[in-house]
């Protein structure tokens, strides 16, 4: 018999290889068995709603996936063989690729949990593979970024422990406890913090610098790395709209929610980027663009277009809006000079850029640098010249939310340190700004419970099994450093005279030069 | 399409809709100009967003990532529509929502003489064209138009029902003069009985989803009555059982054109409610109807609700945009909103957030 059958289009194909995955449970009720998909107030009438466009299968997946890595561990393979490192525009580079490692893949790990765990709890099938599909995209992405890297920690200081100093060091727990506010936040919170806030507002201001930082730089592995995930990237940006969609088609009553998530969690991530921004500025010898630029373009220009469109779901900007802008002139260098000044503290060099790099960016900041930055860094210049290099030895206070210590400025006055403070129980707590501080406000009692490096110093809880501070000549920061496992004088520092510096210098010597 | 060398066919499947596609074309942006939304992100070949299946015949890759675009999909014909331009006529296989409710009707190049012209505003002239051949369309189609001596070919959608094409042969055009339009001027100014056009048509993803089953709300403004016109003859004359409401918005009272017309419909179908409203007719006329903004009206008429219907939009820049604004408001949603979107290259510069698909 001959009969035509109709072939099927992707999208029926897709509805019949998915067939039944979500199903009506009936051992137990289905509020008992998805006990997070209503306790945040979020109300969904139909699941079935939810719109998956990339309508991939787990056997597409793999075929996928599994290309892709061949081809990224033959570039990093080719790259490690022939020593691709001495290609990078100089050693402060790699300073970079630290902060990188340091505090920007464990995110990929926190972030493979986090949609593991959301798939779990979400109803419909659509979200739920969704978030398996990101869930493996992550974990791929923090072992190939392990990967990538772990040549550079062959031949350089500063990324030997960079897990153990996730879970320590001071500035390491700015972007750590932001991940986990999400990952303690319900199923839907999540998907506005990561996939909507950081991975679709805020991703082009992580990803685009680093990247194209790496591009310019000569880093080679790390170019591959990023156009690897960024076949990966679309499928997360994605999720992050469809899910703000969703939530604010599927009833009126999750308008307000969704807005007081998106004021939160466009200000976390806002405020963990400042790390970026000074890495643009600050850390490539070869630059890309500037902070300010960036922030311009990505998050400037296509904020409004979105914030434009979403407020036809009665959706605003966000609340901080205004002053992440205001901030543009001048988070990236307050954040360089902190780390400048606690640079014992900090598993990485600093250092005073040069003469041509500080011209760079008095014309990338006319309105700010040369009034409020540049003299400050030539200042720290002459004192380093004349052997007066300063490292504070006192401990910073930190935000208790952001985490980041208290050096921002008051919006519209760069001259004046930006205090906020609020009573909770008996205790005082203390804020970068007026946005960390209604985050506080708004959810006290999960905050109270950070877990602030200083605070801890000071408690005692940052000594290694055994230290005794009461020993005569005791040095609490030594025995700080110790218990972090930071190799005093070689990971920490100024570059000016670092082991990083002499080592490639050699290095590199010996690549160009002919020995006889 | 006459007048374009090296053109090619391009074929959309699941649709089955065609449309011409340059030799430096790429696939997406001659999907999107078709009006055919094909899902993409980055627009250069990194993301992978808008991968297609080539079906029949051979495209450039172009600058497809390695990454985006593995080894393994490109010998088994999947292409990168951002990045991919034919090298022949071409049929794809996008990720597209099959449209129950659209017929697919190949494109005709005809010829049509024109039979009669009337003046049915002091800006806009009615326009009858006798067709050389039949040409079956859905009602809300436009057809492209173009005229000796003026170069390029021009959008008008077809403002009776297909009926009414059918019975009498006649395709119905509502020309509204734009001040410095070479077309519209021309046929303001020098058209005449008799004289030949060429005609491309059906074109265009405007027309009623009947399979949703819902009340029809119609939004219209300007010179946007043409659409809906023949949508709404076309639902009365099949019979179609939910309420369809008609707010139309001119000026004033007259540039109220066909206001007649649908008085009478009105009257004469239960399920038919006609808004008429005018935004700057003066205040001493004896306008009983309502004046405003189409959108302002609307929102007065339904109280702000409007979820469960199905909104049809037709007019201005400016009137769309209001409208949806105020549809979703209203609680009504992408997913329930159309209208005939001619994307301009100003369009295409314009920093846009992925958050709408098609509006």
């Amino acid at each position: 018999m001959d009969t035509q059958v109709k072939k099927l289009g992707l999208k029926e194909r897709y509805a019949a290889m998915t067939r039944g995955l979500g199903w009506e449970t009936t051992y137990q009720p289905m509020e008992k068995v998805y006990p997070y998909a209503t306790y945040e107030g979020i109300k969904i009438h139909d699941w079935d709603k939810w719109v998956d466009p990339f309508r991939m299968t787990m056997d597409a997946y793999w075929k996928y996936q599994g290309e892709k890595e061949k081809k990224l561990y033959a570039v990093i393979d080719a790259f490690q063989q022939n020593n691709g490192f001495l290609g990078i525009t100089d050693a402060r580079y790699v300073n970079a690729v630290k902060l990188f490692i340091q505090g920007v893949s464990p995110l990929e790990y926190y972030a493979h949990r986090g949609f593991a765990q959301v798939g779990r709890h979400f109803v419909g099938e659509g979200l739920r593979v969704a978030c398996q599909m990101q869930s493996l995209d992550e974990i791929r992405h923090y072992q190939t970024q392990t990967h990538a890297i772990s040549t550079y920690n062959k031949y350089f200081n500063g990324m030997h422990h960079s897990l153990h100093w996730f879970d320590r060091v001071w500035y390491l727990s700015v972007p750590k406890s932001f991940f986990e506010d999400a990952l303690t936040a319900g199923p839907f919170e999540y998907l506005t913090s990561i996939s909507f806030s950081f991975e679709y507002v805020l991703t082009n201001l992580l990803f685009v610098p680093f990247m194209s930082g790496a591009a310019y730089n000569g880093d080679l592995a790390t170019v591959t790395f990023g156009f690897s995930a960024q076949s990966d990237e679309s499928r997360h940006m994605t999720l992050g709209i469809e899910a703000i969609k969703f939530m604010l088609e599927q009833d009126p009553d999750n308008v307000p929610i969704v807005q007081r998530w998106i004021d939160k969690w466009f200000w976390r991530g806002y405020r963990v980027l400042t790390l970026v921004g000074m890495m643009m500025d600050y850390m490539l010898p070869k630059r890309v663009m500037s902070w300010r630029e960036a922030w311009e373009i990505y998050g400037e220009q296509n904020g409004r277009a979105l914030f434009r469109d979403l407020a036809r779901y009665g959706i605003r900007e966000p609340k901080g809006w205004l002053d992440a802008i205001d901030g543009k002139d001048h988070i990236s260098h307050q954040a360089w000079n902190t780390f400048y000044n606690y640079n014992a503290a900090a598993p990485f060099h600093t250092w005073v850029p040069t003469d041509e790099e500080l011209d760079w960016l008095s014309a990338k900041y006319p309105n700010s640098f040369d009034q409020y930055y540049r003299p400050r860094l030539e200042f720290y210049r002459e004192q380093h010249r004349a052997g007066n290099r300063f490292y504070n030895k006192t401990l910073p206070m930190l935000c208790t939310v952001c985490q980041i210590p208290m050096l921002f400025t008051e919006p519209g006055d760069p001259t004046t340190i930006c205090y906020r403070e609020t009573d909770y129980q008996g205790d005082k707590y203390h804020f970068c700004s007026d946005h960390c501080k209604e985050i506080f406000e708004n959810e006290p009692e999960k905050y109270v419970q950070s877990w602030l490096p200083v605070h801890q110093i000071y408690q005692g809880n940052c000594f290694k099994p055994g230290v005794d501070p009461t020993q005569p000549g005791f040095d609490p920061l030594m025995a700080v450093f110790d218990y972090y496992d930071l190799d005093f004088g070689r990971d920490n520092l100024d570059f000016e005279g670092s082991e990083d510096q002499k080592h490639f210098a050699a290095w590199r010597g010996q690549a160009l030069q002919n020995t006889v | 399409m006459w007048g374009i060398c090296m053109s090619f066919e391009l074929t959309i499947e699941p649709l089955g809709y065609s449309c011409a596609i340059e030799e430096d074309q790429t696939l997406l942006d001659a999907a999107l100009r078709n009006g055919i939304y094909i899902p993409h992100a980055c627009g250069h070949g990194l993301c992978g967003t808008c991968k297609v299946k080539v079906v029949e015949g051979d495209v450039d890759f172009g600058e497809a990532s390695p990454f985006a675009l593995m080894d393994f999909e490109r010998e088994e014909g999947v292409a990168l529509a951002c990045c991919a331009k034919p090298l022949s006529d071409v049929v794809i296989e996008a990720e597209i929502d099959e449209d129950p409710d659209a017929r697919a009707i190949p494109l005709r190049d005809l010829t049509a003489s024109i039979e009669r012209i009337e003046d049915l505003t002091p800006t806009i002239k009615g326009v009858w064209l006798r067709l050389s051949e039949p040409l079956p369309f859905q009602a809300g189609q436009y057809v492209q138009i173009g005229v000796p001596g003026i170069e390029g070919t021009r959008a008008f959608s077809i403002a009776n029902a297909p009926q009414e094409v059918e019975a009498t042969g006649l395709l119905e055009l509502n020309i509204r003069l734009v001040p410095g339009g070479a077309m519209t001027t021309w046929f303001h100014e020098n058209a005449k009985v008799g004289d030949t056009l060429k005609l491309t048509g059906p074109h265009g993803r405007f027309f009623v989803r009947r399979s949703a089953n819902k009340p029809v709300l119609f939004l219209a403004g300007g010179s946007g009555l043409s659409s809906p016109r023949s949508m709404i003859h076309d639902l009365l004359a099949t019979g179609w059982p939910h309420p369809i409401t008609l707010v139309y918005g001119q000026r004033n009272r007259a540039e109220l054109y066909y206001d007649e017309e649908f008085r009478t419909l009105a009257q004469t179908h239960v399920q038919f409610s006609y808004v008429p409203c005018l935004s700057d007719e003066p205040e001493t006329s004896n306008w009983q109807g309502e004046r405003g903004l189409v959108h302002e009206v609307a929102k007065k008429v339904f109280n702000g609700q409007f979820s469960g219907m199905q909104a049809y939009l037709c007019g201005p820049p400016l009137m769309i945009d209001a409208c949806i604004t105020t549809l979703m408001q209203g609680r009504l949603f992408e997913a329930d909103i159309f209208f005939e979107k001619f994307i301009s290259a100003a369009d295409a510069q314009q920093v846009r957030s992925p958050l709408f698909r098609k509006i």
